[in-house]
């Protein structure tokens, strides 16, 4: 992983460059200025915009603010889902910078979770790479690692402190092959053209004859027409293990977004 | 191995060089500026509320105590960064002293692992030689097995040959007997008609004869009876031999 460092910078560093826009409808004392910002793509959208809140309640009164959150064109933004992935899901084909509306009302229950604190986003995030590990390796590392390992990982994210995140995440991608690799691919597949939130199935690195599976196997066998989320179309003769240990989110996810427009 | 990454890094640099490239300079300058706006606004908002003194020396005053709070964010600001970098060192040692004990380990692995190459390689010497101690051998086995064949194909042409000779020379012997009993059944013919005959004869001068020499005719008809014993045994002989 080491000689690789300089994929998974380039992963980790990626920015979309972002203008907040507050809603028109919300009440404000004066006018909002638009607040421009480059959002991580590797980080989730209410981790990172504190800054943003922090600038619309300076024209806000107290009372007309509730629980923040975002919308594009219509579309109320999850916050769990990774920044990457809801700019690549709703808005890769425009103009940039990323025009998203900040709300601090009418709060779209049906739409989005609640997020009170950052907490709330640690426990998710947690919970991804549990979920991610339990396919890789039956939970063997992440339980074998300590509280604080858990704490490095998510202060790594929270701080965007990338060599305080794989100094641990490196333990997560381990790959050893006397031990059989990895069990299975954690991938989450998004469809732009359609409600299920993403297609998530059990998918071996390599097939029963023992050759190595590549992320092209996977695409052929669910969607031929499809482009991985960090905004750049997959290898698709890489071999699994390599995409998901360089390319995959601090989740541990693989995310690739299917566009339903044939698009690859 | 580096043909996927080289593709990877390729599309993650287009990707950057069209999102993030151009805006990065601007956002980053954009940030700067209002976090350094902000803090003097904060900065000058305390300034005057702390300081009651008017004119030059007190505009002075109020100049000199920005540029301290200034300094002293800023201050703040590289302390925050010496520590952020203290930690980036602590986990680069944690880091290195990871790698130095894989080191460790995959030296131990190649040891041993020399060890049962080593092994191996005199195991592999050592078959070799058997191989080629029995390869000889088995060179001089067939070598034998080729001259005992030889020596039995010869000896399978030697018994057909005696075999013929043996079988000739049965036909032979039974063909001699059955001569022999052909012989003797024309001279026991013979000597019946000659009995008859002389019976007939001594019937004829019986009494004469009779008187000169009664030891005569018994001497005849002990020697016929020689003659049909013997020939008898003959026949019964070559006919069990045929």
């Amino acid at each position: 992983m080491a000689d690789d460092k300089d994929v998974l910078r380039d992963v980790w560093f990626g920015r979309i460059p972002t203008c907040f826009t507050l809603n028109q409808d919300e009440v404000t004392e004066r006018e909002a200025e638009p607040y421009y910002l480059l959002l991580p793509r590797v980080s989730y959208l209410t981790l990172v915009t504190d800054k943003v809140k922090k600038h619309f309640l300076k024209v806000m009164r107290a009372e007309d603010v509730e629980e923040m959150w975002f919308e594009y064109e219509g579309t109320p933004l999850k916050w769990h889902y990774p920044i990457g992935v809801l700019f690549d899901l709703h808005a890769s084909n425009n103009v940039l910078p990323w025009s998203i509306t900040v709300h601090f009302k009418n709060f779209p229950e049906h739409d989005l979770l609640h997020c009170p604190s950052n907490s709330v986003i640690e426990a998710h995030f947690m919970s991804s790479i549990k979920e991610a590990d339990a396919l890789k390796h039956k939970s063997q590392v992440v339980n074998d690692m300590q509280k604080k390992d858990h704490k490095q990982l998510w202060m790594g994210l929270q701080n965007d402190k990338f060599d305080q995140f794989w100094a641990m995440n490196r333990k997560l991608m381990e790959y050893p092959t006397e031990e059989g690799g990895f069990r299975y691919i954690p991938f989450r597949i998004y469809q732009t053209m359609s409600d299920r939130p993403f297609i998530q199935k059990l998918f071996r690195p390599t097939s029963p004859e023992g050759n190595a599976h590549t992320l092209g196997d996977l695409l052929k066998e669910m969607y031929p027409d499809a482009l991985t989320n960090d905004g750049k179309s997959p290898h698709k003769g890489t071999r699994w293990v390599n995409t998901l240990r360089h390319s995959s989110y601090p989740t541990a996810y693989l995310s690739v977004i299917s566009f339903g427009d044939g698009r690859k | 191995m580096g043909s996927w990454k080289s593709h990877v890094r390729a599309g993650l640099q287009q990707r950057d060089h069209k999102e993030k490239v151009p805006f990065v300079g601007v956002f980053t300058s954009l940030s700067e500026l209002e976090d350094r706006f902000e803090i003097r606004a904060q900065i000058l908002e305390d300034v005057q509320s702390d300081s009651f003194e008017v004119g030059e020396v007190g505009k002075n005053t109020r100049l000199l105590q920005l540029q301290l709070r200034e300094s002293e964010n800023l201050s703040g600001k590289l302390s925050q960064t010496v520590s952020d970098l203290t930690t980036v060192l602590h986990l680069k040692e944690a880091e290195l002293q990871h790698w130095q004990s894989r080191v460790s380990q995959y030296r131990q692995e190649a040891l041993s692992l020399a060890k049962g190459s080593n092994a191996l390689k005199a195991t592999l010497s050592e078959l070799e030689f058997t191989v080629e101690c029995q390869s000889k051998e088995l060179a001089a086995l067939r070598l034998e097995q080729k001259g005992l064949k030889e020596a039995s194909g010869q000896a399978c042409r030697e018994k057909e040959r005696l075999l013929q000779r043996w079988m000739e020379e049965k036909r032979e012997e039974a063909e001699r007997l059955n001569r022999f009993n052909d012989t003797q059944e024309r001279f026991q013919h013979l000597a019946k008609r000659l009995k008859k005959h002389f019976q007939r004869r001594m019937k004829k001068e019986r009494a004469p004869i009779a008187e000169k020499s009664p030891s005569a005719i018994h001497r005849i008809n002990n020697v016929t009876d020689t003659h049909q014993g013997h020939s008898g045994y003959k026949h019964v002989s070559a006919a069990a031999k045929v």
